[in-house]
């Protein structure tokens, strides 16, 4: 019979309480992705050529791992926390049936056991099918080099491991801090939990007026103060301007109601509508104790706007920069060219490597050091030179435009390497004076023929058998397909970074403003019980429920999107001499994460709180 | 004259089968326009009940209400909703007024919930509020206001949407004995000079001498009925207090 009382109750509790399940879900799911990464496609793919950057990716979500369980441990107390408030009376009947302690609190225990195993099971199943999402936006992102591979579901039996010990241990202490609430509570406060007392202020109007001024003022100096100076440099003046930012945040929110609703109530043909009235003074009565929240909650979606904006965003910077570091297929360098010259194109083919049926073009070449008295370029401007012809010949392979003799002597910023060491300038001298230059390395740069792929494998087994190196020489190899590689690694780092920790600011702050509300609904159920007798028609009412709930949900979000929106401008500033924050893309992405988890949460919290309203016909 | 309240052979029954509580049982009167009739009984007798069915909050099993020429019984949905705002109006016990709102708003409520224009309310609260002496209250919070302002604040709710019947459900309850005596001197005058029909249920035999009519029910049906007619206040009440003593309890067992 008691296990059966705890099932009903959690029954009854995937209704009613949605959203704690809902949290409990999301939290559980997103920690599987990210822990679930190391078994995902584009992972393997990318062990194949950059294993160390994987090495790094698990390290990081290792660490990120530990901080948001941390964060979730403190959401889902906190939820529940709210849970026990709401059936204090329910407690308390209990407790007047006699129940002795020891049972409510094993209970209570079986709830949140039963629960915590049913978010579990569903959580991973919606991590599951997340994970493939994920994979699809890594794919979309890599428009070159697309894996041939085929990749279907996958289940990581460790990340499931993983997940079931961490929100383990955030169950177990979930059911001793019930227990212990339970166990210490006193039946009166729980029989009379549903009497409060609550003091209705109104502040005159000058006073909110002048607060909302002092607030936009404030928020437009931080803007300003963003604007002008960017976001990188860290001295006390950028904390002054995250200091005003906030205080004005702060300030906004706690004068916004009032001023709202000396708006409205100047324009009479608005305030005498329907139930706009009741709305207006309903937000207003709540707001000197939900502004803190509000501010909280708007700057925790900044949080999360920003972070996954930008990380979207300067992953298209990367994307750029691999053609750069990257001008032809593969580069290798004699770093030993200044006294043993090496034939590295007989060498390959010796190997195993083809260079006549496997190369498409290839060009040996030597880099000199640059003399200034000789080029007339300082070190700092050019810190290698190269003869015209072979210059010529590089820009031939890359198909760009060649230098006429008679710039001579010229400076190039045109890559000429693949992968590491590349130059702050190259001076581009006649083929006389570089006789006069001492040589620096040689360096055999080619592209491949056909299949790059296959090519790229051939390659690296010529390059790693021993018949290619010798004593007296030391090379270094760089792919175009390896740097693309590398680039990729960091973007999935940073891209992954961003999107979870923002889904999980995001989801904090949507299941704390979506607990408050409900809790507000069943404050606010009396109130729409009176309406109900007034005969205001239930479409009315549930126009209001919507629009109070709308209001809490929307405003915060609102003045999140404008910081984050001037927190871009000014990042976008930065990053410019990079390349640029693709705008569009990032914030489609976004946008679709908040569409998804926000939305969930207010589709939640209107159910929720529109049940009210059929509590009372 | 026709009737405005018409119930006729009213039943209620609570639980289901094996377990059946009769709450009324063929119960019939009628409300002339006008009229000020007090509902009288001891608890358990029906009295909430019947309010409940007429005021459309809880449906009857069988018989029929007719207010204003609408059977009540057969309204559903919007068409109830409809029907309470534009015909009825309430003043309860308690929960009476929302607690958000000033004196003001709470009265202009039932106004911008009918879809009043906007151009109206003012000058319809203040003439609502003048006639229950509301006046120096309305920028008031319920909290700031005495119990007895909270109620005649709710009557003048009740009544500015000119209702076909006001319906009262201890509406002196809460109130000490002199706000209790204003109130209904101001029901009373809505009554003689504003032509508003009430209809009242309450225990108390001082609040229901201010009625011109009373109805007695006992358990579930009708017991008796008192008529004021030409009397003073004061032997209507004695007269109410006889018919209460043998109202509670049965006197029978007594005797």
């Amino acid at each position: 019979m008691f296990s059966k009382l705890a099932l009903r109750n959690v029954t009854r509790s995937l209704k009613d309480y949605s959203v704690y399940f809902l949290t409990l879900t999301f939290g559980v799911s997103i920690f599987y992705v990210f822990n679930s990464l190391e078994s995902q496609w584009c992972m393997q793919m990318l062990a194949k050529s950059a294993h160390y950057m994987v090495e790094s990716i698990l390290i990081f979500m290792n660490v990120f791992s530990a901080f948001v369980s941390v964060v979730l441990a403190c959401l889902i107390l906190y939820a529940n926390t709210f849970l026990m408030k709401r059936r204090k009376r329910e407690l308390g009947t209990y407790f007047l049936l006699g129940l002795p302690t020891a049972r409510v609190s094993l209970l209570l225990f079986l709830e949140t056991l039963l629960i915590g195993l049913a978010a579990l099971v569903t959580g991973i199943l919606l991590g599951i099918l997340l994970s493939q999402c994920l994979g699809l936006l890594t794919i979309a992102m890599f428009s070159a080099y697309p894996s041939g591979e085929a990749f279907g579901l996958v289940l990581s039996g460790k990340a499931v491991g993983k997940t079931a010990l961490y929100f383990g241990v955030i169950f177990l202490l979930v059911m001793v801090f019930t227990g212990l609430s339970a166990s210490r509570a006193r039946l009166i406060d729980l029989m009379q939990s549903g009497r409060r007392n609550e003091e209705m202020r109104e502040r005159p109007l000058w006073r909110s007026v002048l607060t909302f001024l002092a607030g936009v003022a404030l928020l437009l100096a931080a803007y300003a103060m963003l604007l002008l100076r960017g976001l990188l440099y860290i001295d006390p003046l950028f904390f002054l301007m995250l200091a005003l930012g906030t205080l004005g945040t702060l300030l906004f929110f706690r004068s916004l109601s009032g001023f709202l609703l000396r708006v409205v109530k100047s324009r009479k043909k608005l305030y005498y509508k329907g139930l706009n009235m009741f709305v207006l003074r309903q937000f207003n009565s709540r707001i000197h104790t939900t502004y803190l929240s509000m501010t909280v909650i708007c700057l925790l979606l900044l949080l999360a706007i920003g972070i996954t904006a930008c990380c979207v965003g300067l992953n298209n910077t990367i994307e750029q920069s691999t053609a750069s570091a990257a001008p032809y297929d593969l580069t290798i360098q004699n770093y030993s060219g200044d006294t043993v010259r090496v034939d590295i194109s007989t060498r390959l083919t010796e190997a195993g490597f083809d260079t006549d049926a496997l190369l498409e073009d290839s060009l040996d070449f030597l880099l000199y050091y640059n003399d200034p008295v000789l080029t007339g370029f300082s070190d700092e401007e050019a810190n290698a030179a190269v003869s015209l012809r072979d210059y010529n010949a590089l820009m031939a392979m890359q198909g760009k435009a060649p230098l006429a003799a008679a710039a001579l002597p010229a400076l190039s910023r045109e890559p000429v390497l693949t992968g590491y060491g590349a130059f702050t300038g190259l001076a581009v001298v006649s083929d006389e004076t570089t006789a006069r230059l001492s040589p620096r390395r040689q360096v055999f740069a080619a592209n491949y023929r056909g299949d790059k792929q296959a090519a790229e494998d051939a390659l690296n087994a010529a390059y790693a058998s021993p018949d290619f190196h010798t004593e007296e020489t030391s090379f270094h190899l760089g792919t175009r397909i390896g740097v693309y590689m590398e680039n990729m690694g960091s973007k999935i780092l940073v891209l992954f970074m961003g999107l979870y920790l923002g889904m999980v600011f995001l989801l904090t702050a949507a299941a704390v403003l979506a607990l408050q509300q409900l809790s507000q609904a069943a404050d606010n159920a009396p109130r729409y019980r009176i309406l109900a007798r007034l005969g205001a028609p239930e479409k009315m009412r549930r126009r209001s429920v919507f629009t109070q709930v709308f209001l809490a949900f929307f405003l915060p979000l609102a003045l999140a999107v404008v910081h984050a929106a001037v927190g871009m401008t000014a990042a976008n500033a930065v990053i410019a001499q990079v390349g640029r924050v693709d705008s569009a893309a990032s914030s489609a992405v976004t946008a679709c994460f908040i569409l998804v988890i926000y939305g969930a949460y207010f589709l939640a919290t209107y159910c929720g709180s529109k049940r009210i309203l059929r509590e009372n016909g | 004259m026709e009737p405005i309240l018409s119930v006729s052979h009213l039943e209620k029954v609570y639980g289901s089968r094996g377990n059946r509580t009769t709450a009324l049982s063929d119960l019939s009167f009628d409300v002339l326009p006008g009229e000020f009739v007090g509902i009288m009984g001891a608890s358990g007798s029906g009295k909430t009940t019947l309010l409940n069915c007429v005021s459309t909050i809880d449906a009857p099993t069988s018989g029929s209400i007719t207010v204003d020429g609408t059977d009540v019984t057969a309204l559903r949905g919007a068409a109830l909703s409809r029907f309470r705002r534009e015909r009825l109006g309430f003043i309860f016990q308690d929960c009476n007024l929302l607690d958000t709102l000033t004196g003001f708003e709470n009265i202009a409520l039932s106004l911008t919930i009918l879809g009043t224009p906007a151009g109206a309310i003012d000058a319809r609260v203040t003439e609502a509020a003048a006639l229950l002496g509301l006046e120096r209250v309305l920028d008031r919070y319920p909290y700031q206001m005495s119990g007895g302002e909270q109620q005649r604040v709710a009557a003048a709710r009740a009544i500015i949407t000119h209702p076909a019947l006001v319906l009262a459900d201890e509406p002196t309850g809460a109130l000490d004995s002199k706000a209790a005596g204003q109130l209904l001197r101001q029901l009373s005058a809505l009554n003689q000079t504003g032509g508003a029909t009430i209809l009242m249920v309450t225990h108390d035999a001082f609040t229901a001498s201010w009625c011109r009519r009373i109805l007695f029910i006992k358990d579930g049906g009708l017991y008796r009925e008192l008529l004021r007619g030409e009397q003073d206040r004061r032997s209507f009440f004695s007269r109410i207090l006889e018919v209460v003593s043998t109202l509670g309890g049965d006197g029978a067992d007594v005797l």
